[in-house]
């Protein structure tokens, strides 16, 4: 028996060698182990056995186990890698063919911009307001110290509704409208559409901008200084060089146009900021008293800031956009750059 | 406005280069626009020397000069007379670009060389008329630019004014600024004037009738004058700030104009009826022919400067085409007067004529500075019109204005500004405008008078504002503001905004912004009747064109306008959306504007590739985008109703979105017809959701429902059903079925043809049963599902196939 336990074993170990693949691995693991296989049939005549030979054949067999396993795992696992290895060596993609794609959207740039204004102007501690676009001239010009007859009213071409309503030409009723609302302190920015009577290469009758504004008691242009270079240097990046210089509108006193470095050429001049290497970017100043006295606050106890800025014109320059029409022609292949 | 760099040094001393200058004017509120070099494209106009003259073989009326350029000798064909050899003239090699955009080339000319052209002063743009070529002193240095050799080299400066600045609308006011920025002295030109015989009260009269619209009218002649050309000079500088020389007289009025700020107008003495002025209102109706040959119909509002019959000119703005200064004028009579900015503007946009000098009288004028230019004005004509100025001044200003004071607080500038500045200094700032400071009634105050030429100080904040541009904005430092912050969270409404665009960009649409302003006909154009109240527009009272005449009222035709578009541009699978206000008309004077989001789809559902078919969208593409949106807004329970619908939609293929008894849009395919009308050929699907309403009934954020942790139990029927029976009404069935363990349903075939009757469908269904406490037992799963679709057979007459 022993005999034949030893030549079994030898039979099995080359068997398991010689198999070519998993399938033929298996079944010479049946041929053995199997319920007619070949140990079981030399198990049967274990019953045969003095009680002496038995425990000696037992061990013989449970080594012979043993060893057939620890082979058969090993064969397998060798078996196994050279499947994966074939199977690497035989699977190949065209890596650089494009991937399957969803349909994907976009948002207008012009709303890009504006949550990103937004979002600086949020950490600052504003709030978001908003107001009509057909607005009654009362908020638009009157209450902004822009009275009928003034030649400040020309500084904005007008699309007038009737005589006393009309498409607002700026997002500065917002102020209007909160003020009288609202006690200080306030901090506002108010984006949305406006419109001017204008249309040529670098206007656009319909464009969007948005406000800001902040009252408060002991507000000085000093503030308005820091809060705008601060948001100019988060939108642009920092390290760009940013300056205020006088200006005039109606609602502000003291009135600055802030000019920030030219974003395309670094300030060297060039064709984009007219040689000049300065772009201009928002207009502000400090809310002129009048503003106050017709929303009914003291102007010796509070003072404030308003600036505007447009927002197509912050996106061209974020995005190098070069043409004003893009905006509202609606390209999809425009549309979905962004 | 436009100055130039030498016109200003005449009145200040400054040692800044043009480029500083500018530099300098844009950071003190003058904003410089553009600066150019006057004849600094001419540098190849040189002086060169006519080594010989000689008459052209093959032409009378030319010559044939031997011309030497310092370098070498060219030739150049010439017909002037006026040359002769050993002449100095303006040489333009050929290259050169003359004013009008002439261009110099080599050429022959009868058969003979011209390498150049010999220039004329008004080839040069240096004079109005010019008899024969240029020739030039004998001293200057060959082959040098004609220009800086004639020390004519000087720049334009271009300054954007903002229209609080009307004392820089001259070349003296722009001084004044330069002045206090270099700390110099202004010099004024010199008024001293020399007077004749006669009186001017003898022969002419001024009677102002509404001296409310004009409160002073001075007035002086200048008799025995000759019209004529006037000289270079002045020619060129009033066409280096942009003006066109007419005659020695006018031009002197526009030329003192330019330099003083104040308008003038001289009027032929012969044609003023009666030697009278009468400055009132126009009569209502009155026709009057202006300068430019215009003629207007008057308004009773219209100032008027009349003569004893009639209107001469149009106060501050236009002279009469009948009192004109003509080539055989022998006197005129010089007006200088102020008149109300109101007044003016309202007339000169009344009658659509924007002068020179309304744009002065409008922005207010200099009342003080009258006397100073009629003088000015009055002897530059006697001298270059070889007349004598009649002794005398009329002028009517019956209520002198009383300067304007001011108290500042020099606490009250450091405050505001943030500045550390001292009273001294304040008023060294102020003075070096031509303001006058003295003390106030504090120590730390200043009494301000403000001159006639500001008059835009008015009150303490504007006198701040002028410190702090002459103190410099650079210099003001760079603070955070230290209040209370008292920040809130986003509206729903503008939360709302921002999940409706997100959920859009995620279904794969790009967001359009189209004009809010469309043709009045784009509504009738999409199928909506006059009786719907979206046709009631809002119209613009000045539209630009007939496209953009009346807000719109829906989203729907701007946004297949973009459709068509973009099919024309080649793209061919859109999906676009615009999330913009609608202005609907409320009564006469009142509209309200709704936020509507709107989208259109069409093409393609995926993106072309190389390993998928795609196929064309259809309805349910775009149902299950709103289908999306609403979810992700958490709008729960909305009905499809088939039964309302839109004009510009598919009958069979569209419905309204209902939540209750309120309409929350409609969705659909967009009807053949109405996409004919807009040259699209491919079908377009479209939703349109109302913003406003769909705020209202938003849910705010989601709310959990505990996960199982058991198995659940799928069991599939199919329903033989009429064909009438909608999709939704076996889900309500479902949905309202007191059914126990439904965790969820949902179909999953829809099958007519073989094997279903006619007039049949077959609609399969999987539900989904589970329990949050236990296992399902086959049993329960069984009675469940078979109760449902008992009740299924029960209310829609359903069979089990």
């Amino acid at each position: 028996m022993q005999e034949s336990l030893e030549k079994l074993q030898k039979v099995a170990l080359s068997d398991l060698h010689q198999a070519g693949d998993l399938k033929s691995l298996q079944d010479v693991r049946v041929q053995v182990l199997g319920k007619k296989g070949s140990l079981t049939e030399i198990m049967k005549g274990m019953r045969n056995l003095s009680a002496e030979e038995r425990p000696v054949i037992g061990n013989l067999v449970n080594r012979l186990k043993t060893d057939f396993e620890n082979a058969f795992n090993l064969r397998q696992q060798e078996l196994q890698q050279e499947n994966i290895a074939a199977k690497l060596t035989s699977e190949k993609l065209d890596v650089t063919l494009p991937g399957r794609r969803t349909v994907s959207g976009s948002l207008h740039p012009v709303t890009m911009v504006t949550a990103e204004v937004r979002e600086i102007f949020s950490r600052l501690g504003f709030t978001v307001a908003e107001g009509p676009e057909i607005e009654e001239d009362f908020y638009n010009f009157e209450a902004l110290n822009i009275p009928k007859d003034h030649p400040a009213r020309d500084m904005q071409d007008t699309f007038y509704i009737s005589d006393e309503r009309v498409l607002r030409t700026h997002t500065s009723p917002v102020q209007i409208r909160t003020m009288l609302k609202n006690e200080p302190p306030i901090r506002i920015i108010a984006p949305g559409t406006v419109y001017r009577r204008d249309s040529d290469l670098t206007h656009s009758p319909m464009f969007h901008q948005v406000e800001g504004f902040l009252v408060d008691e002991k507000v000085t242009f000093g503030d308005l200084k820091g809060v705008l270079t601060h948001f100019l240097n988060e939108f642009f990046g920092e390290g760009r060089s940013v300056r205020f210089r006088p200006s005039f509108f109606p609602f502000t006193e003291p009135s600055a146009e802030v000019d920030i470095e030219c974003v395309i050429c670094g300030g060297k001049g060039c064709r984009v900021c007219g040689k000049t290497g300065w772009l201009e970017i928002l207009g502000c100043g400090m809310i002129d008293p009048a503003v106050f006295e017709s929303v009914h606050y003291d102007p010796d106890k509070f003072s404030g800031f308003a600036f505007g800025m447009g927002l197509e014109r912050m996106a061209m320059l974020k995005y190098g956009v070069n043409d004003l029409r893009l905006f509202f022609e609606n390209d999809l292949r425009f549309l979905k750059q962004f | 406005m436009i100055v130039t760099y030498n016109w200003l040094k005449e009145f200040v001393d400054f040692q800044d280069s043009p480029q500083q200058l500018c530099d300098r004017l844009t950071m003190v509120g003058l904003e410089v626009e553009a600066l150019e070099e006057i004849g600094g494209n001419l540098d190849s106009v040189i002086v060169a020397k006519l080594e010989s003259v000689e008459p052209h073989p093959d032409a009378d009326r030319l010559t044939v000069c031997q011309v030497n350029t310092g370098q070498e000798v060219v030739q150049v064909v010439c017909g002037a007379t006026n040359h002769k050899t050993g002449d100095l003239i303006a040489l333009a090699q050929p290259g050169s670009v003359l004013p009008g955009d002439f261009k110099i080339k080599k050429s022959k000319i009868r058969g003979q060389v011209s390498q150049g052209m010999l220039c004329s002063e008004k080839e040069l743009g240096m004079a109005a008329e010019s008899p024969g070529i240029m020739i030039l002193a004998p001293e200057l240095t060959l082959g040098e630019p004609v220009f800086s050799a004639l020390g004519l080299k000087d720049y334009q400066i271009e300054i954007g004014l903002t229209p609080n600045r009307p004392d820089c609308l001259s070349v003296v006011g722009i001084a004044r600024e330069v002045a206090a920025l270099s700390q110099q002295k202004l010099k004024l030109p010199s008024s001293e004037i020399e007077e004749g015989n006669g009186q001017i009260q003898d022969q002419a009269t001024v009677i102002v009738e509404n001296s409310e619209g004009c409160p002073r009218y001075a007035a002086r002649m200048i008799k025995d004058i000759k019209i004529g050309p006037s000289p270079d000079w002045m020619v060129r500088r009033l066409q280096a700030v942009g003006m066109r020389s007419i005659n020695n007289v006018v031009d002197v009025t526009n030329y003192v104009m330019m330099e003083l700020g104040h308008p003038l107008h001289a009027f032929d003495f012969r044609y003023l009826d009666g030697g009278k002025i009468i400055v009132k209102n126009a009569q209502q109706g009155d026709k009057f022919i202006t300068l430019d040959e215009n003629e207007h119909t008057l308004s009773a509002e219209d100032l008027m400067i009349c003569d004893g019959q009639r209107p001469v000119a149009m106060a501050g703005i236009m002279g009469g085409l009948n009192s004109e200064v003509k080539d055989d004028t022998n006197t005129v009579l010089l007006e200088a007067a102020y008149f109300k900015p109101t007044m003016i503007r309202r007339s000169s946009k009344r009658n659509g004529l924007h002068t020179e000098s309304s744009h002065r009288f409008e922005r207010g004028a200099d009342i003080d500075m009258i006397p100073v230019v009629l003088d000015r004005a009055a002897s530059l004509i006697a001298e270059l019109a070889d007349g004598q100025v009649v002794s005398g001044v009329i002028d009517c200003y019956p209520q002198p204005l009383k300067p304007i004071e001011i108290e500042l607080s020099a606490d009250k500038t450091r405050n505001l500004l943030d500045i550390d500045i001292d009273r001294n200094e304040i008023q060294r700032l102020l003075e070096s405008i031509g303001l006058k400071a003295g003390a106030g009634s504090c120590s730390d105050c200043l009494q301000v008078k403000v001159p006639s030429f500001r008059p835009d100080i008015e009150r303490e904040v504007d006198l701040i504002e002028e410190i702090a541009r002459l103190y410099g904005y650079d210099q003001i430092p760079v603070t955070m503001p230290v209040g209370a912050v008292d920040a809130k969270l986003p509206s729903l409404r503008q939360l709302l905004q921002k999940t409706l665009r997100q959920s859009m960009v995620a279904a794969g649409f790009s967001e359009a912004i189209n004009y809010s302003f469309v043709a009045t006909d784009s509504i009738s154009k999409i199928g909506i009747s006059d009786q719907d109240s979206r046709s009631t527009q809002v119209k613009i009272l000045n539209p630009l064109s007939e496209d953009q005449a009346v807000m719109r009222t829906s989203l729907v035709p701007s946004l297949l306008e973009t459709v068509a578009k973009n099919l024309n541009y080649r793209s061919s699978d859109l999906r676009l959306f615009e999330l913009r206000p609608v202005f609907l008309t409320q009564s006469s004077d009142q509209s309200v504007e709704k936020l509507s989001l709107t989208a259109v789809m069409s093409g393609q559902r995926e993106p072309e590739g190389w390993s998928q078919n795609s196929q064309a969208v259809d309805f349910y593409d775009i149902k299950g985008v709103v289908e999306a949106v609403l979810s992700n807004a958490h709008i729960e329970n909305v009905a499809f109703d088939p039964l309302v619908s839109q004009p510009y939609l598919h009958p069979g293929k569209s419905c309204q979105l209902r939540l209750g008894d309120q309409s929350l849009g409609f969705v659909g395919e967009v009807h053949p017809e109405i996409l004919h009308k807009f040259g699209i050929e491919q079908p377009v699907y479209l939703f349109e959701l109302d913003v406003e309403t769909a705020i209202s009934v938003a849910g705010q954020h989601a709310q959990f429902k505990p996960l199982s942790k058991f198995p659940d139990v799928k069991r599939d029927s199919a329903l033989l059903l009429d064909e009438s029976i909608s999709a939704e009404q076996v889900m309500d069935v479902i949905n309202q079925s007191k059914v126990r363990f439904v965790e969820s349903a949902s179909i999953f075939d829809l099958y007519t043809g073989k094997g279903v009757p006619a007039g049949k469908k077959s609609l399969a269904i999987r539900v989904c049963y589970r329990d949050l406490e236990k296992t399902l037992t086959e049993s329960e799963v069984t009675k469940s599902h078979d109760k449902l679709i008992r009740s299924l057979c029960h209310r829609l007459e359903a069979e089990i196939r």
